[in-house]
């Protein structure tokens, strides 16, 4: 047990140090000689002494590896470099932003788990019949509809139409709703089918004759016996939404003007701001791995067959 | 097994919705210049913002174009746009995975932790970052899509291609001589692209909707050239006078991908035992009712 | 029925409705089964043992409907017509089941303690605490060692006996009238067997239930049966106490049973002693006998009259045969 979890840290330290290295190769083989784009950015008439200036900067001279090991080092401090945008320091800025885009996606995955275990439960409860056929109808078409598109319906109906909830801003818990449906929805439509298509598939298996014949009934059976079967598929799956939720974030914090980590991502890649992109890219790019190392290592907690390996 | 026969096999398992719905999509992109009424980019600035109409169906825009002519064409956009990165994504991804599955061993190891980094890593952001570092252009967005896409399917041909690989008639093959690349392209590969082709096709609707994410976000397609996303994006501060303009673009999309949600559902989809139908139990019953009970 | 008669079978016919097919894999049977005693229902597979006990008590898979006729009276409850819901409060609490494999009928993801302590809570409303103390009695009862290990162990961490003193265990938990077990040795050690069939036995007397036992093994029947119903294509051939049908079989189909069991007395490389053909599948009822093609005492008759089980000779044992006893 212990060695097998080790073994999966080790593969994500080896995955980080991979993206790492993709994100590093990524910067450097921007085209164009970023010198004197960045000069050029800065002020309009540019100097030869300037762009050397800025070299000297960014290091353009250095061999690659130590460029490579500078930069990591700067990164896990937090010292992303400024902003060449708006001269800012990323870091700072990432750090006042994370809160928020962490607001984002905790309640669009509190939303994503609430939701998908009620229609998947449901759903099989009634199973082959109206609920169940409703429940997977709105379920596909759920997840079939782009997340700008349900911001823009949801805004229009419930903001414009009815006015219950604010247009846009990052304020109080009101200014929440809307934003984490708009995230969560197609999550929970994409998880629902997993805990349907799991239930079901673990109510055809031989124990719940078993379960049967104790006297059990169908939805003691349903609770009891088949869910403990669908955990582990369900974090895996659970895991993978996480990471469609923060793509999510990237559309979904400028529509709602919601200052986090996606938005900025947006912005940076928009205006082509290095620095921005990278330091953002790293931050995804770090979560996802630790998101897929924490899912692994949960099914591995909780699949009993895992657990011990004494035989 | 023949790619004609795979074909016919797959088609006879899909979900007829799904058919209707990509058939339409596939069907309207395919002839978008001889089924819309207006040129797509003719701007009326006086006839802008129009309901439905006897001239316009969906009325126009807030430039005064025709909204069915462009959400017409903007299907062919998106079709074109899916099949260019389908192609190349699948490509490179078959050659990488049935190279990993065929060599095995360091290439294998190497080649894979490739495919893990890239499998690690969302397909948005990886399109996001390459087009925030490289710019904006038509060919940047189906690069970066393949590059964000080609993971996937080197995985799936590397577990085909190691199906593959382990059959008998493969090592047979081997003993009768045939040369290792004989193999590869005569055997190995057929086989692969038919199953890949198959995932392919259910991936499609997520390819669709992320050129129209990046559309959306100005980074994908650019006006003048319809494509739903961008057209959502252009109507959105115009929501409250004229929602139509938002939710026709929309519903074109939602519609496409939810026949290629329905497609890629009917693959995973075990056979489950269900309940009888009503019909089922009445025919069964006509059956029993003919047989004779007996007195012991 | 009299008062010692816990279980009534009379004239059960059940048809099987799926979405392919309709077969009838039980077509009239009865027998009937007194308190404490131990049933054997011997037969091949595809005889319909199974079906017959499991289905009157809605233990049928998702997609399999049956039509019932007939009898089934258990202590003094019809169940042939009754709600499902009046069957599913016998189940567990009046009446316990054992099945074959128990590799597959215990659920992998939960522990052999809660799958055990679930019994008590449901039928004896006991506590969660007080469950798991029953639990833990019921594992030492059943003869599995280190039972307060095993309480937090899952089915995959046991060896298939093991596993199937688990499932006895959960079946007694809740101290029911009667057993019935599906083969309950059948995927276990030569050697494994016989431990399970002592345990049932001492478990019988000790909580005075009586017994179904289905098997298609005769010495299983031997050693563990009172009396015994002997099924062939879904009809009962033969129904009589072990030991007089095992010494004296009065069917066709028994004889040949009993006659193609090895011998200590027959040389090494004897011929096997076994029935020529193969049983009916089941389908549609058949004609006449089930038994005519392969058997060596058939008339004309027989192929179009179906045999009732009758009297014998011996009082005690009746049988499906008019030729062999007139």
């Amino acid at each position: 047990m212990i060695s097998l979890i080790s073994k999966r840290i080790w593969q994500s330290l080896l995955l980080l140090f991979l993206a790492s290295v993709l994100c590093f190769s990524l910067v450097i083989s921007a085209p164009g000689n970023v010198a004197i784009l960045i000069a050029e950015l800065r002020s309009p008439i540019v100097s030869k002494e300037d762009i050397a200036k800025v070299a000297e900067e960014i290091g353009l001279n250095k061999p690659l590896p130590l460029r490579y090991v500078g930069w990591l080092g700067d990164a896990i401090q937090g010292n992303f470099g400024i902003s060449y945008k708006t001269g800012e320091d990323v870091g700072e800025s990432l750090e006042k932003r994370l809160s928020i885009t962490a607001t984002l996606i905790a309640g669009g995955a509190a939303f994503a788990l609430m939701g998908s275990l009620f229609l998947g439960f449901v759903g099989t409860l009634y199973a082959h019949r109206m609920p169940d056929y409703l429940a997977r109808g709105a379920a596909l078409i759920s997840a079939s509809t782009p997340s700008f598109f349900v911001g823009a319906l949801l805004v229009y109906a419930f903001s414009v139409a009815l006015r219950i909830f604010p247009t846009f801003g990052y304020g109080g818990p009101i200014s929440w709703v809307l934003p984490w449906t708009t995230i969560g929805l197609l999550p929970a439509a994409v998880l629902s089918r997993v805990v349907r298509v799991g239930l079901e598939e673990a109510m055809a298996r031989p124990y719940v004759l078993t379960a049967m014949s104790k006297g059990l009934t169908r939805s003691q059976i349903l609770f009891r016996d088949a869910m403990p079967n669908i955990i582990p598929t369900y974090l895996s799956a659970l895991g993978t939404q996480v990471g469609v939720m923060v793509v999510g974030a990237v559309v979904i914090e400028p529509m709602f003007a919601w200052q986090g980590v996606g938005e900025l991502f947006l912005t940076g890649v928009r205006f082509r701001d290095f620095m921005v992109v990278q330091a953002c890219l790293l931050i995804f790019i770090t979560f996802f791995i630790v998101v897929n190392l924490t899912v692994d290592v949960g099914m591995m907690l909780t699949d009993p067959k895992l657990r011990r390996q004494r035989s | 097994m023949t790619f004609v026969y795979a074909c016919r096999a797959t088609l006879s398992k899909v979900p007829p919705l799904a058919l209707l719905a990509i058939g339409a999509f596939v069907f309207l992109g395919i002839f978008s210049s001889w089924l819309a009424p207006y040129n797509p980019n003719t701007q009326n600035l006086l006839l802008a913002g129009q309901g439905p109409g006897a001239d316009h169906w969906f009325g126009t825009d807030h430039l005064g174009r025709d909204t069915f002519s462009r959400l017409i064409v903007a299907s062919r956009t998106s079709l074109v746009g899916v099949f260019l990165v389908l192609i190349l994504a699948n490509t490179v991804g078959i050659c990488i995975g049935t190279i990993a599955g065929y060599r095995r061993g360091w290439t294998d190891e190497v080649l894979m932790r490739f495919v893990d980094v890239g499998l690690a890593i969302p397909s948005l952001i990886i399109a996001l970052a390459v087009i925030g570092i490289f710019g904006t252009s038509y060919w940047n967005m189906i690069i970066s899509l393949a590059l964000a896409w080609w993971p996937g399917s080197a995985r799936i041909s590397r577990g085909v291609a190691l199906n593959i690989m382990n059959k008998p008639h493969i090592e047979a093959l081997r003993v009768l001589g045939a040369s290792p690349l004989r193999i590869y392209f005569f055997h190995l590969l057929p086989g692969t692209i038919g199953a890949v082709l198959v995932y392919a096709t259910a991936d499609a609707g997520a390819i669709a909707l992320a050129i129209a994410t990046l559309s959306f976000l100005g980074l994908g397609i650019q006006p003048p050239t319809p494509e739903w996303g961008q057209m959502l994006v252009d109507a959105l501060p115009y929501l409250e006078g004229d929602p139509r303009q938002v939710i026709l673009p929309g519903l074109a999309l939602t519609f496409a991908v939810i026949g290629f949600n329905i497609l890629g559902e009917s693959f995973a989809l075990n056979r489950v035992p269900a309940p009888m139908s009503r019909r089922m139990l009445v025919s069964r019953r006509r059956v029993t009712a003919s047989w004779k009970k007996v007195m012991v | 029925m009299t008062a010692s008669q816990l279980l009534t079978v009379g004239n059960l016919t059940i048809d099987l409705l799926t979405a392919r097919t309709a077969v009838r894999p039980v077509d009239g049977v009865s027998y009937s089964l007194n308190r404490g005693e131990t049933l054997a229902i011997v037969g091949e597979s595809g005889s319909g043992k199974t079906v017959m006990n499991f289905a009157p008590l809605g233990l049928l898979p998702i997609g399999v409907e049956a039509d019932m006729s007939g009898s089934v009276s258990f202590d003094g409850q019809e169940l042939i017509g009754a709600s499902s819901n009046d069957i599913r409060a016998l189940r567990g609490k009046s009446i316990g089941f054992i099945f074959q494999d128990p590799m597959s009928a215990l659920n992998p993801a939960r522990s052999i303690g809660r799958q055990i302590g679930e019994m008590a809570e449901l039928h004896l409303k006991m506590s969660r605490s007080a469950a798991d103390r029953h639990a833990l009695d019921l594992i030492k009862l059943v003869g599995i060692s280190d039972p307060s290990a095993r309480m937090r162990q899952y089915p995959h961490e046991l060896s298939g006996g093991l596993r199937q003193r688990v499932m006895i265990a959960i079946a007694i938990a809740a101290e029911p009238k009667l057993l019935i077990a599906d083969e309950p040795t059948t995927a276990l050690d030569v050697t494994v067997q016989a431990q399970i069939l002592h345990l049932l036995k001492d478990l019988k007397k000790r909580l005075n239930m009586a017994m179904v036992l289905i098997t298609h093994d005769m010495g299983v029947v031997a050693g563990s049966g009172d009396r015994m119903v002997v099924m062939y294509a879904g009809r009962a051939a033969e129904v009589g106490p072990v030991e007089r049908v095992l010494t004296q079989p009065r069917h066709p189909y028994t004889m040949g049973l009993i006659n193609a069991i090895p011998r200590r007395t027959d040389l090494v490389g004897a011929a096997f002693r076994g029935l020529p053909g193969v049983p009916p599948v089941l389908g549609r009822p058949l004609e006449g006998c089930g038994f005519a093609p392969r058997c060596k005492f058939v008339l004309p008759d027989c192929s179009t009259n179906r045999p009732h089980l009758a009297g014998t000779t011996d009082p005690s044992i009746l049988a499906a045969c008019p030729v062999v006893n007139v």
